[in-house]
């Protein structure tokens, strides 16, 4: 019997909880259940066997926290308590059972809410999956990081060809605690190739219920579902639901179809399975109908692809000179902002193209996609060129992306689609290929053609594959734009795929081109466009999107629409007269009205003298207020930012004048390695940039050698390290250390060539000595004052 | 289950560098509309376990010896409002780093709401017994790699997503793990001050003349 035979059952009975066994014989405070395995095999075996004896077909090892992260104080190898565990499953089991490895989370958060990597975790379940080579199937159980549980089914499926089977564990409010939604677990998992997935633990059946039934409205895969013996009581650690009720509530769910594996997680013990036998034996499996239409995700949210939906184009170097530098600069930040900013204009969608000629295109599309799914919630799409870029954006992705792109080519079709499956994505296919694009309609749909058919032939279904007829320029060629439109239609009606469109294309080289493209989107749209890749942030195209989501009955009762321009515009009291100094607005914290005044500024005072004698004394004065208790840290750093607003209108009028930009010097800032709390660090670097520093931020959890690294490339003597916590301190001194006695840091009379200022909670200027900082910096302002004092003696 | 309907905003104040600065209309509505948000973003939750002390291996250092020496039992307890949280601070501290710093001062006022009216209910729970205050790891020699050991037995992980990483900092960053002595007697009110504390000469608060509660 294998794990196909048994799925031909109508339903499949799974074990109850090992755990609560396992107290139940004497599990003492503090012991580590996975090492009963070896110190008690009997006890283990004993709780199998119950099970067995209750019908079940599935037995899962005790190994739920089997991992060497977990393990490190067990006094045993992973190696030998898996061993172990599958010996003791497999003799319970006879030819009565198939066993399953049980896999739980490793039990660190993975970045960005803490700091294991994906790599790292990936090694953990690899290491857990070899060890356990004598089983039958992979049972992933009661993860909440989504990203964590993709890291452990691709180490499965890399690394054995067993079946792979996996849960999460709800909330009530139908979220996991990293806040994974069931639409994001059900697309993801359907996407990675799992065998069956679904929910246990945490809940009853009763309050499992509604999150099992949204589970069959996104998946056609068989579901499993695992809850507890009802709620716990915080004290007595019983639970209040009994195997009979349990059994009952459990008839209700199978009876949503698609639900196919049952059985009990925390508290239920072999009664409940006993009882839930007898609701299934004489039961007929059924399907549900999946509700839902193509989708793509992050862990938190799902987009489904039944309407129009917009994607932003705007994190993209091409024609983007501030873009090319924060590439170059690794300016992170800037690139978080630009999808922020896309993101509230009404951006459902963010491509993401990272692909820069003096750049590692493939180091930093990873550090962008973990970045940009630590502060935004849409789901992403990767667009490189690059096979080697998309699989490695892949991995680290946090649900289901859309690749952008493939296209007709056979060397595309080939390196593209495989990456496609294995990974779960959607994507963009171009229509054109060797030949470049077909002039006519009927020559572009037969790519689309070809292409989906690539893709069914490789198991991804056409409702995965978003085709785009290309936009021409119609300033070039005038029928250009119908023929576009025509492949549009035919695709979407006779292939069944959805469509998107890069829009602004069609007016180049006309004048006017806002009307031509916000006409030319509203065209497309009629024809069946599904996915306009368009700026965001044009008021004109986005609003054309809901406009037209009204006018088409998508919008029901113009909900989106309403909600979209019906904000009540508060506008923040102005105090705010024309008589307001450059000096008072920096004070009084007034962006827009400083930007202004040092418009007007530059038009008789030459920019330095702007800067050393408004801007900077203002910052002073303020920073003096902060240290005299006259004013609070938030409002500092608004001073800041209405000083770096003015800093940008001088950049700029000294960029169009072919000056050198304004930068005081440049400065490394990081969070050191194993702390990942970078505010301070954030504040200094707030402060730094506005007055005039140029800051290299590389973030938190920053390892020694990447900060030396950077000093010895780009020629930088001044370097502030934050460390919040006593345990992270020691980072601090490993950095200066290492910085010592780095050669290429060394001048030749034997000083060092690099300055460390250091900051953080629990620092002390005795304790910065001791490490070898140069300069210890109780707070942000005294940051600046040292850089000032840095840069001025040189 | 725990909710949190407003957070305390003289405690959040302290945190942004002081309770002596005089409020202002601009700061006024700052506040307001970081409170708003982080009310959202929270999802409080915690957890506790009474223990007995022989052999938990938790007694490790003088001041939490001294700390617990008339008591036989402890109650484990840990809360965090959760990894929401922690995406609205980064969130924040890439578009408005003013609005970071608020909603930050914001969190660590809102898990210590929490941790109160958890240890309320650990008092409710458990009548007619004596309790000391809250001792956390990481508090003057009591060893932060206790954390973890906190967490297990709590079955933090598992049961409300509250880990630890490798340096002992707990995720989500916005978290606390404490210890509370039960005792059957009353316990002589110690007072908690700077000159016991081993922070004492790096304390943030100490620096601006102020005092924690500790």
């Amino acid at each position: 019997m294998n794990f196909n035979e048994l799925m031909k059952n109508e339903f499949i009975l799974l074990d109850g909880a090992t755990g609560t066994m396992l107290q139940k014989s004497g599990l003492k405070l503090g012991e580590i259940p996975e090492t009963l395995n070896i110190t008690r095999p009997e006890t283990v075996m004993n709780i199998h066997r119950q099970y067995i004896e209750s019908g079940t077909q599935i037995l899962t090892t005790n190994t739920f926290g089997a991992n060497s992260y977990k393990m490190k104080n067990s006094g045993y190898t992973v190696q030998q308590l898996i061993g172990a565990a599958v010996k003791n499953a497999r003799s319970a089991a006879g030819d009565k059972a198939l066993v399953a490895l049980e896999i739980g989370p490793i039990g660190q958060l993975l970045e960005p809410a803490g700091s294991l990597s994906f790599d790292e975790a990936y090694e953990y379940f690899k290491e857990e999956i070899l060890a356990g080579e004598d089983t039958d199937i992979i049972f992933f159980e009661t993860f909440t990081d989504l990203l964590e549980l993709k890291a452990g089914v691709l180490a499965a499926k890399e690394n054995s060809d067993k079946p792979v089977v996996a849960s999460m564990t709800f909330e009530k409010n139908g979220r996991t605690f990293a806040g994974v939604s069931v639409a994001s677990a059900a697309i993801t998992l359907e996407g990675l190739g799992v065998s069956a997935l679904g929910v246990n633990c945490s809940l009853g059946p009763d309050e499992l219920a509604p999150i099992v039934k949204e589970f069959t409205e996104w998946t056609s895969l068989p579901i499993f579902v695992k809850p507890n013996a009802g709620l716990p009581d915080p004290n007595s650690n019983t639970y209040n639901v009994t195997a009979e009720d349990f059994a009952e509530s459990m008839d209700k769910i199978t009876d949503y179809g698609t639900v196919k594996l049952v059985g009990g997680c925390c508290g239920t013990t072999p009664d409940y399975i006993k009882a839930l036998k007898k609701v299934i034996d004489n039961k007929t499996y059924k399907k549900a109908d999946v509700k839902k239409d193509t989708a793509v995700c992050s862990a938190t949210t799902a987009v489904e692809i039944n309407q129009p939906r917009i994607i932003g184009e705007r994190i993209n170097p091409t024609g983007k000179k501030l873009f090319k530098e924060a590439l170059i600069n690794n300016d992170i930040d800037y690139i978080l902002s630009q999808a922020i900013s896309q993101v509230k204009a009404g951006a459902d969608i963010l491509d993401v193209n990272v692909g820069l000629p003096e750049i590692d295109e493939k180091d930093m599309m990873v550090r962008v996609i973990k970045a940009l799914q630590s502060v935004v919630d849409v789901p992403l799409q990767i667009d490189s060129t690059k096979p080697d870029v998309l699989e490695a954006a892949l991995r680290v992705y946090n649900g289901k992306p859309i690749i952008n792109s493939v296209n007709g080519e056979e060397k595309s079709l080939t390196n593209v689609l495989p990456l496609v499956k294995k990974y779960g994505a959607s994507v963009i296919g171009l229509t054109l290929d060797e030949d470049g694009i077909p002039k006519t309609a009927e020559g572009r749909f037969n790519i689309a053609k070809r292409i989906v058919e690539r893709a069914n032939a490789l198991g991804i279904p056409s409702k995965d594959v978003y085709i785009d007829c290309l936009t021409l320029t119609v300033s070039a060629e005038q029928s250009a734009c119908k023929e576009t439109l025509k492949a549009l239609h035919r695709v979407k009606t006779e292939l069944g795929c959805k469509t998107c469109l890069g829009v602004s294309n069609i007016s180049f080289g006309l004048p006017n081109r806002e009307l031509i493209n916000h006409i030319f989107l509203t065209m497309a749209l009629e024809e069946g466009l599904d996915l306009p890749i368009i700026n965001p942030n044009d008021e004109l195209m986005t609003g054309a999107v809901r406009a037209y989501k009204v006018l088409a009955d998508i919008d029901k009762n113009s909900k989106e629409f309403i909600e979209s321009y019906n904000e009540v515009k508060t506008e923040k009291p102005k105090i705010v007269s024309s008589h307001i100094s450059l000096t008072d607005a920096i004070i009084n914290g007034l962006k827009s009205e400083a930007a202004s005044l040092t418009e007007k500024a530059l038009e008789n005072k030459d920019a330095m003298e702007i800067v050393n004698s408004e801007l900077i004394p203002a910052l002073d004065k303020v920073g003096v207020d902060f240290e005299s208790n006259k004013i609070f840290l938030p409002q500092l750093i608004q001073s800041a930012n209405v000083a770096q607003a003015c800093f940008e209108v001088i950049k700029k009028h000294l960029s169009k004048n072919n000056n050198t930009p304004v930068s005081k010097g440049k400065i490394i800032l990081a969070t050191v390695k194993g702390d990942i709390h970078d505010i301070g660090k954030n504040i200094v670097k707030v402060l730094l940039d506005n007055y005039g520093y140029t800051v290299v931020d590389l973030g938190r959890d920053v390892a020694p050698e990447i900060i030396i690294k950077t000093a010895i490339d780009q020629n930088i003597k001044l370097i502030g390290l934050s460390a919040l916590m006593t345990t992270t301190l020691k980072s601090m001194e490993d950095t200066i250390t290492l910085a010592r006695k780095t050669p290429e840091l060394i001048n030749s009379d034997g000083s060092s060539k690099v300055i460390f200022f250091v900051g953080g909670a629990v620092l002390t200027e005795d304790y910065a000595k001791k490490i070898g900082a140069d300069y210890y910096c109780k707070d942000a302002k005294e940051s600046v004052d040292t850089a000032k004092l840095v840069f001025s003696s040189q | 289950m725990i909710e949190l309907t407003e957070i305390n905003r003289a405690e959040a104040l302290r945190y942004m560098g002081g309770s002596k600065v005089e409020m202002n209309e601009i700061m006024e509505a700052l506040l307001n509309s970081c409170e708003k948000d982080i009310i959202k973003a929270a999802s409080p939750k915690y957890l506790y376990k009474k223990i007995p002390l022989e052999n938990s291996g938790l007694l490790i250092g003088n001041t939490i010896y001294e700390h617990l020496k008339d008591c036989r039992e402890a109650v484990l307890m840990c809360a965090t409002i959760g990894a929401g949280v922690d995406k609205l601070i980064r969130s924040a501290s890439v578009t408005d780093m003013a609005k970071a710093v608020v909603i930050d001062a914001f969190a660590s006022a809102a898990v210590e709401q929490v941790c109160e009216k958890t240890e309320e209910l650990i008092k409710q729970e458990i009548p007619d017994k004596y309790f000391t205050w809250r001792f956390s790891p990481g508090y003057s020699d009591y060893p932060i790699e206790l954390q973890e050991k906190f967490l297990s037995i709590l079955d933090a992980p598992r049961k409300i997503g509250l880990c630890a990483n490798e340096s002992s900092l707990l995720t989500p960053t916005k978290s606390v793990t404490a210890i509370i002595g039960v005792s059957d007697k009353p316990i002589e009110k110690k007072r908690r001050g700077c000159a016991g504390c081993n922070l004492r000469e790096s304390c943030q608060y100490r620096k601006s003349g102020e005092r924690c509660e500790f």
